[in-house]
C-alpha cells in the first residue's frame, strides 16, 4: 500500500510542478507585448503615515527574459532627469545603470546592492527586474482567491544560477485571465514584500494591472504605483536603451 | 624598609631640595619620553580610529597608493565570485573656514549600495536620505555630516556648509545629520558624506576612485579573499585588511617616529647621570652612616639593597611624576606632531583627544624606575663596599685611585680602538651601531680622567683671573672628580646632543637650500591647497592649455606625485615632462650621464632614482627598477641618480606621459609656471588668479612663498627636536645645580674657616660660581668634542639606515660658538642658590659641621 502510494506521488510530483511552469509561462506569454510606454505615479505611505509622491516615464522594449527598460524620473524637481537602465538576462541576474544629469554621469549598480530599497520606495531594485521563468523552480500549492477572483496558488524557488534576496515567492495568477494577482516575497521562510497587482485592466488585448501596490512587511510601509497612459507595441529602438542614450536623451 | 625610614627617610628629609633636583632628572627624562611617544600614538590612534570607522563592516580594502585607479576596476572586483560587496570609496578633505573647526575629512561614497558595508544612522526623522538617497544622488550639492559637527556650528538638515572645490568655491546642502556615535567619530567628528561621483567632480578625480572597500562572501577567509583579489588586479594594487592603513601611515612617519625615541631616550639616559652623580654624592657623605651600620652587623647585601631601594623609590616617585607631566606635555604637542605631519606628509589630522596608554605609561615607568636603579648600581656596590674604620676618613671617597684611573683609561682606549674596527666594518651596519655604543662608552670612561685634566689646565686661567676664589673652584674639582664627573658626563651628553641635532638640522637646511636653489626654480607653483604636500584634490590636465595662455607665461609643467609602496618604502613618483624640467633645471646629478640620463628618461626608457632612495633600496644606473601600476608591472632601468630632497624617503622620477599610460591618471598635483622674461610674477599671478581662480579651487604661490612654506615645515620638524634638546640641557644644569649643592655642603667647614680667616661673602660666592663656570667649560669642551663625533654617526645612520639622505659632515660652528655663553650663563645661574646658600650659613655651625 505504502509503496503504491510512493510510486503514484513519485509521478505525480513533476506533473504538478510542470503545471504550475506551464501557468507562469502563459501568464508571461499574455502579457507579452514588443514594447510598453506609461507614466507612473508613485505613492510611498511610510510607517509614519507620511506620504511621498514621485512620478516616472517607462519604456520597455522586448518580452520577458531579455528585455531593456528606461525608467525616467519627471517629479519632484530636484530629481527630475535621473534615469535608469535596467537590462534584463534570460540566464543571469540583470544590469542596471543609473543616470545624474546634474553631474552628467552614469553609474553601475552593483548586483550585490539590489536588496535596497529602490529610491525610498517599498520596492528593491532586484524588484524592478523582471521574473525570467526559466530561473526559477515552480510548484502549484493550492488554490486561493484573491479580491474575489479565483487564483493559482504557486511557489517559485530561484534556480542556483539566479541572484535573488529572495528564497521563495509565493505567485496568485488569475485562473480568468492569468494576471498575477499578488507575489508575496520571503528571505529565509519569513514573508517580506507583498505586491498586490489591482485594477485590472484589457489594453491593446493584453490584460494589465494598472495598480501595484508593494507592502513592505517589515517596515510596515506601502508604495502604490498607478500606471497612466499606459501604450503596448510603441515603436521603439534598441539604440534607446544603451548608457548613451541615457545620457544624449537627458 | 625599614631601614629605609629609618635611615633614608631622615636624609632625604634633611637635603630635600638635592632629592628634589635628583629626582627631577628623572621627572623630565620619562616625561619628554611620555609627552613624545604619547603625542606620537594620538596622532596614529587618530588615524586608525578614523580609519576603523569608516571602514565599517569592510573586510579587505583594494588601493593603488595616492594614484587610484578606474572605475572599470569596481566592476571586476563586484564580479568575483569571492566578493559579496565591493564598494568604491573617495577620500579627501575640504577646509569650511569655519574659525576653529578644522578641516572636514570628506568620505564619497556610492550611496545606492554602500549599506552593505557601512551602518549609516541618522537621528530620527533623518532616515529619508538613506531610504530615499534619489535626491541626495541627484544634486550635487548634497552632503551628510555629524551631530557633533552640525551642532558645534549650528547646522540643521537643509542648512548649507562652503568650501573650495576644482569648481570654485561651492554651497553644499545638508541633506542629513548622522547620529553621534559610530561612524560619526571618524576625524573627530569632522566627517562629510557624499555622493562618490560628484565628489569625482568636486575634488578633481576624473573617472578614478581611491579604493574599493570589499565585504567576503560567507566562508571566505581574509586569506582566500586577499588571494583572490591580488590574482585579479596584478601587482599594482594593495589588498589589505583596513588596518593595512594604519600601517602604512605609520611607515610614513617612521623617521619621524625614530627622532622622537631616540631623543627622549637620550634625555633618560642623561638623567640617568643625575641619578648616578647624586647617589654616588650621597654613599660618599653617608660612607659615616654606613660605617656604623655595617659595624652593627648590617651585611654589604643589606646596604647594597637600601640604596638601591632608594634609587627604586626616587625612580618610582620620579618616574610617575613625570608620566604626569608628559602627558600634559602630549596635549599641546600632540596639536603640533598633527600640524607638521599634515603639512609634510599631506596626510589631515585631526586629533581631539590625547590617547592614554596604560601600558605604555606602565612601560614608562619601569623604564624611568630601571634607569634609576642602574645609574644607582655603581654606588650602592661602592657603598656595600665600605669598611667601617674607612667611614672615618673624610675626602678619601673622592679621591680616585690611579689604579681605578688607568683600569678606566685602559678599558676606554680598548672600547676606542674596538670602535675605530668596527667602524672599518661598518658595511655590516651591526658592526655600525656596535662602533657607535663603544665610542660613546669610551668617552664615558674617560670623562672623569678629562674632567680631572681639564680642571688642572683651568686652575691657571682661573687663578689668574681671581687668584684666590679661582685657586679654591678649581682645587675644589680636581680634589673631588667623582662628584663632579657625572655631572660633567650629563652635561657632555646634553652638549653633545645639541650639536648632533643641530648638526643634523643645519646639514638638512643646507642641503634643501641648495636643492630648492636648483630645482625649485619655476617662477610660480599652482596647488590645488595651500599645503603642496597634500594631494586630496588635483587639476584636470587641460588647465595647463589655460595657463599657458595667459599673458606672460612662458611654459608650465604639469606634475603629479603621488606616494606609493616601493620595496617597503614610502616613496614619491613624480612624473614630470622630462625634457621640459631637463631645459630648465641643472640637477646635481651624481651618478649616470646627464645627457644620456635626460634623453632616455624623455623617451619613456628609463627612470631616475633620488640618491636616498638608490642608497636605501641599493639600486644604481642599468639596474632595473619594478613599478606596480594599476596596469601591470612597469620595468624601467635606472638611467640616472640624482640629489633631491622632495620626499624623505625618496622619489622615482618618470616621464609624465609614461605616467599617465601606466597608472591612466591624467589629473595634475600642481602646475610649475615659468613667466616670460621681463615679465612680472606678480602680475602673472594676478592674471590667472583673475582669469581662472574663480572657476577653480587654486592656490597660485610665488616661488619665494614656496620656499617660506618649505622652511617653516623644516622648522615645525626640527622645533620639536629643539623641545627635546632643551629638556635635555635642563636636565644637565639640574645636574649642575645638584653638584654645587652638594660641593657646598661637602664644603661647608672649609668654607667656614675661609670666612673665619677673613674672606668676604664676595669670595666664596665668586668661589662657587668659578665652580660652576669651570664645571660649564668642562662640560662644554668634552660636548663639543663628543657632538662632533655623536654628528658623524647621526649623518651616517641617517644616510645608511634611515633616509638614505647624504648630508655632508659639517660641524655647526655657530651653534657651538652659541652654545658657549649659555652654558656659562646657565652654570652661573645654576650656581646661585647654592652660592647664597654658602654664605648665609651660620659660622659656628659650619666650623663645628663634622
Amino acid at each position: 500500500m505504502n509503496r503504491t502510494v510512493l510510486i503514484l506521488t513519485a509521478i505525480a510530483a513533476p506533473l504538478v510542478a510542470q503545471d504550475a511552469r506551464q501557468i507562469v509561462e502563459e501568464s508571461q506569454r499574455r502579457g507579452r507585448a514588443n514594447s510598453q510606454r506609461y507614466e507612473g505615479v508613485l505613492e510611498v505611505t511610510g510607517a509614519d503615515s507620511k506620504v511621498t509622491r514621485k512620478s516616472w516615464q517607462s519604456w520597455r522594449l522586448g518580452s520577458y527574459g531579455n528585455s531593456k527598460a528606461v525608467i525616467r524620473f519627471t517629479a519632484p524637481a530636484e530629481v527630475k532627469g535621473v534615469a535608469l537602465l535596467v537590462v534584463n538576462h534570460s540566464d543571469r541576474s540583470s544590469d542596471q545603470w543609473m543616470w545624474t544629469p546634474a553631474i552628467s554621469r552614469d553609474r553601475r549598480i552593483a548586483l550585490q546592492d539590489r536588496s535596497t530599497r529602490f529610491f525610498g520606495t517599498d520596492f528593491s531594485f532586484e524588484d524592478m527586474e523582471e521574473r525570467d521563468a526559466e530561473q526559477y523552480d515552480y510548484k502549484l500549492t493550492g488554490e486561493e482567491a484573491i479580491a474575489g477572483a479565483a487564483c493559482w496558488k504557486i511557489e517559485a524557488r530561484p534556480r542556483q544560477t539566479k541572484t535573488s534576496q529572495y528564497s521563495l515567492s509565493r505567485i496568485w495568477i488569475r485562473k480568468d485571465n492569468y494576471v498575477p494577482a499578488q507575489y508575496e516575497n520571503f528571505i529565509k521562510d519569513q514573508p517580506v514584500r507583498r505586491l498586490e497587482q489591482k485594477d485590472i485592466q484589457n489594453i491593446q488585448g493584453i490584460w494589465t494591472a494598472r495598480t501595484l501596490e508593494m507592502t513592505d512587511l517589515r517596515r510596515k510601509s506601502r508604495t502604490v504605483l498607478r500606471l497612466e497612459k499606459l501604450e503596448y507595441n510603441v515603436p521603439l529602438k534598441d539604440e534607446e536603451f544603451t548608457v548613451q542614450a541615457l545620457r544624449r536623451d537627458q | 624598609m625599614i631601614l629605609l625610614r629609618l635611615i633614608t627617610w631622615p636624609y632625604v628629609r634633611k637635603h630635600l631640595l638635592r632629592s628634589v633636583l635628583t629626582t627631577a632628572g628623572i621627572v623630565l627624562g620619562v616625561a619628554l619620553l611620555v609627552g613624545m611617544q604619547t603625542a606620537n600614538r594620538s596622532v596614529l590612534g587618530a588615524f586608525n580610529q578614523t580609519v576603523e570607522k569608516i571602514a565599517g563592516k569592510a573586510q579587505l580594502q583594494v588601493s593603488a597608493g595616492e594614484a587610484g585607479f578606474g572605475e572599470e576596476v569596481l566592476e571586476s572586483v563586484q564580479g568575483l565570485a569571492e566578493v559579496r560587496a565591493a564598494a568604491p570609496v573617495i577620500e579627501s578633505e575640504a577646509d569650511p573656514g569655519l574659525p576653529g573647526q578644522g578641516k572636514l575629512l570628506i568620505l564619497a561614497v556610492d550611496m545606492t549600495g554602500d549599506r552593505s558595508l557601512r551602518d549609516y544612522e541618522f537621528d530620527q526623522g533623518e532616515q529619508d536620505v538613506m531610504d530615499d538617497p534619489l535626491v541626495f544622488l541627484a544634486q550635487p550639492d548634497s552632503i551628510i555630516l555629524t551631530r557633533e559637527f552640525a551642532d558645534r556650528n549650528h547646522i540643521v538638515s537643509g542648512g548649507k556648509i562652503t568650501f573650495d572645490t576644482m569648481q570654485g568655491r561651492k554651497q553644499f546642502t545638508v541633506r542629513g545629520i548622522l547620529k553621534a556615535g559610530g561612524m560619526a567619530q571618524a576625524f573627530g567628528g569632522n566627517l562629510g558624506i557624499m555622493d562618490i561621483y560628484a565628489a569625482q567632480s568636486v575634488f578633481g578625480r576624473g573617472r578614478h576612485f581611491d579604493r574599493i572597500d570589499i565585504g567576503l562572501r560567507e566562508g571566505v577567509t581574509l586569506e582566500q579573499g586577499e588571494a583572490a583579489l591580488r590574482t585579479l588586479l596584478g601587482p599594482g594594487f594593495t589588498v589589505e585588511p583596513p588596518s593595512g592603513r594604519g600601517r602604512q601611515f605609520e611607515s610614513l612617519l617612521g623617521v619621524y617616529t625614530l627622532a622622537m625615541t631616540v631623543s627622549s631616550m637620550f634625555a633618560l639616559f642623561i638623567g640617568m647621570f643625575i641619578i648616578y652623580n647624586s647617589f654616588a654624592i650621597a654613599v660618599t657623605q653617608r660612607r659615616g652612616e654606613i660605617g656604623i651600620l655595617r659595624a652593627l652587623g648590617a651585611t654589604r647585601g643589606q646596604i647594597r639593597t637600601l640604596f638601591l631601594g632608594e634609587s627604586a623609590v626616587a625612580g618610582l616617585i620620579g618616574s610617575a611624576a613625570g608620566a604626569l607631566l608628559g602627558l600634559l606635555f602630549a596635549r599641546t604637542l600632540t596639536g603640533v606632531s598633527a600640524n607638521m605631519l599634515e603639512s609634510m606628509f599631506g596626510v589631515p589630522q585631526n586629533v581631539q583627544e590625547v590617547v592614554v596608554d596604560r601600558g605604555f605609561l606602565l612601560v614608562a615607568i619601569a623604564l624611568g624606575t630601571g634607569t634609576s636603579m642602574l645609574a644607582a648600581l655603581i654606588p650602592a656596590r661602592s657603598a656595600a663596599s665600605v669598611e667601617p674604620i674607612q667611614a672615618l676618613q673624610k675626602g678619601r671617597y673622592q679621591v680616585l685611585g690611579a689604579g681605578e684611573n688607568r683600569l678606566r683609561r685602559n678599558i676606554a682606549l680598548a672600547a676606542a680602538l674596538l670602535s675605530l674596527g668596527c667602524l672599518a666594518l661598518s658595511a655590516n651596519r651591526l658592526f655600525f651601531f656596535a662602533g657607535f655604543l663603544l665610542t660613546l662608552l669610551a668617552a664615558l670612561l674617560l670623562t672623569p680622567f678629562l674632567a680631572h685634566e681639564l680642571a688642572r689646565f683651568l686652575r691657571l686661567p682661573l687663578k689668574w683671573l681671581r687668584p684666590v676664589e679661582g685657586a679654591l673652584a678649581a682645587d675644589s674639582l680636581i680634589q673631588a672628580p667623582r662628584r663632579t664627573s657625572a655631572t660633567v658626563a650629563a652635561l657632555m651628553l646634553s652638549l653633545a646632543l645639541v650639536i648632533g641635532q643641530g648638526g643634523v638640522a643645519r646639514a638638512s637646511l643646507q642641503s634643501i637650500e641648495e636643492w630648492m636653489t636648483a630645482t625649485l626654480n619655476p617662477d610660480m607653483f599652482i596647488s590645488t591647497t595651500e599645503n603642496i604636500a597634500s594631494h586630496g584634490a588635483r587639476f584636470p590636465p587641460t588647465m595647463q592649455l589655460e595657463l599657458e595662455n595667459v599673458p606672460g607665461v612662458a611654459e608650465v609643467q604639469a606634475v603629479r606625485m603621488p606616494r606609493m609602496q616601493f620595496q617597503g618604502y614610502p616613496v614619491m613618483l613624480v612624473s614630470i615632462p622630462m625634457e621640459s624640467v631637463a631645459r630648465r633645471v641643472k640637477r646635481h646629478i651624481t651618478a649616470g650621464d646627464e645627457q644620456t640620463m635626460n634623453r632616455l628618461a624623455a623617451q619613456e626608457q628609463g627612470v631616475i632614482l633620488s640618491e636616498n632612495l638608490a642608497a636605501l633600496v641599493k639600486l644604481k644606473v642599468g639596474d632595473m627598477v619594478e613599478l606596480p601600476t594599476t596596469t601591470g608591472m612597469l620595468r624601467r632601468p635606472v638611467v640616472g641618480i640624482i640629489r633631491d630632497l622632495s620626499n624623505q624617503m625618496g622619489a622615482i622620477f618618470i616621464e609624465r606621459s609614461l605616467y599617465v599610460k601606466s597608472f591612466k591618471d591624467d589629473t595634475v598635483d600642481v602646475f610649475r609656471v615659468y613667466i616670460k622674461p621681463g615679465a612680472s610674477a606678480e602680475q602673472v599671478r594676478t592674471r590667472i588668479v583673475d582669469s581662472m581662480g574663480s572657476g577653480r579651487r587654486m592656490f597660485v604661490m610665488l616661488n619665494r612663498d614656496v620656499r617660506a612654506y618649505v622652511s617653516r615645515v623644516m622648522d615645525q620638524w626640527f622645533g620639536l627636536t629643539y623641545v627635546q634638546v632643551i629638556v635635555a640641557m635642563l636636565v644637565a644644569i639640574l645636574g649642575i645645580v645638584n653638584t654645587l649643592t652638594v660641593s657646598i655642603s661637602d664644603r661647608r667647614r672649609e668654607l667656614g674657616v675661609l670666612r673665619a680667616v677673613g674672606g668676604l661673602r664676595g669670595q666664596i660666592r665668586r668661589t662657587v660660581w668659578l665652580e660652576a663656570a669651570a664645571i660649564g667649560i668642562i662640560g662644554l669642551v668634552l660636548g663639543l668634542l663628543t657632538g662632533a663625533v655623536l654628528l658623524y654617526f647621526e649623518l651616517q645612520a641617517i644616510q645608511h639606515d634611515i633616509s638614505g639622505m647624504p648630508f655632508a659632515y659639517e660641524f655647526p660652528w655657530g651653534i657651538a660658538a652659541a652654545l658657549v655663553p649659555v652654558i656659562l650663563l646657565a652654570a652661573l645661574g645654576a650656581a646661585i642658590l647654592p652660592a647664597e646658600s654658602a654664605v648665609r650659613g651660620s659660622l659656628v655651625e659650619a666650623l663645628e659641621y663634622e
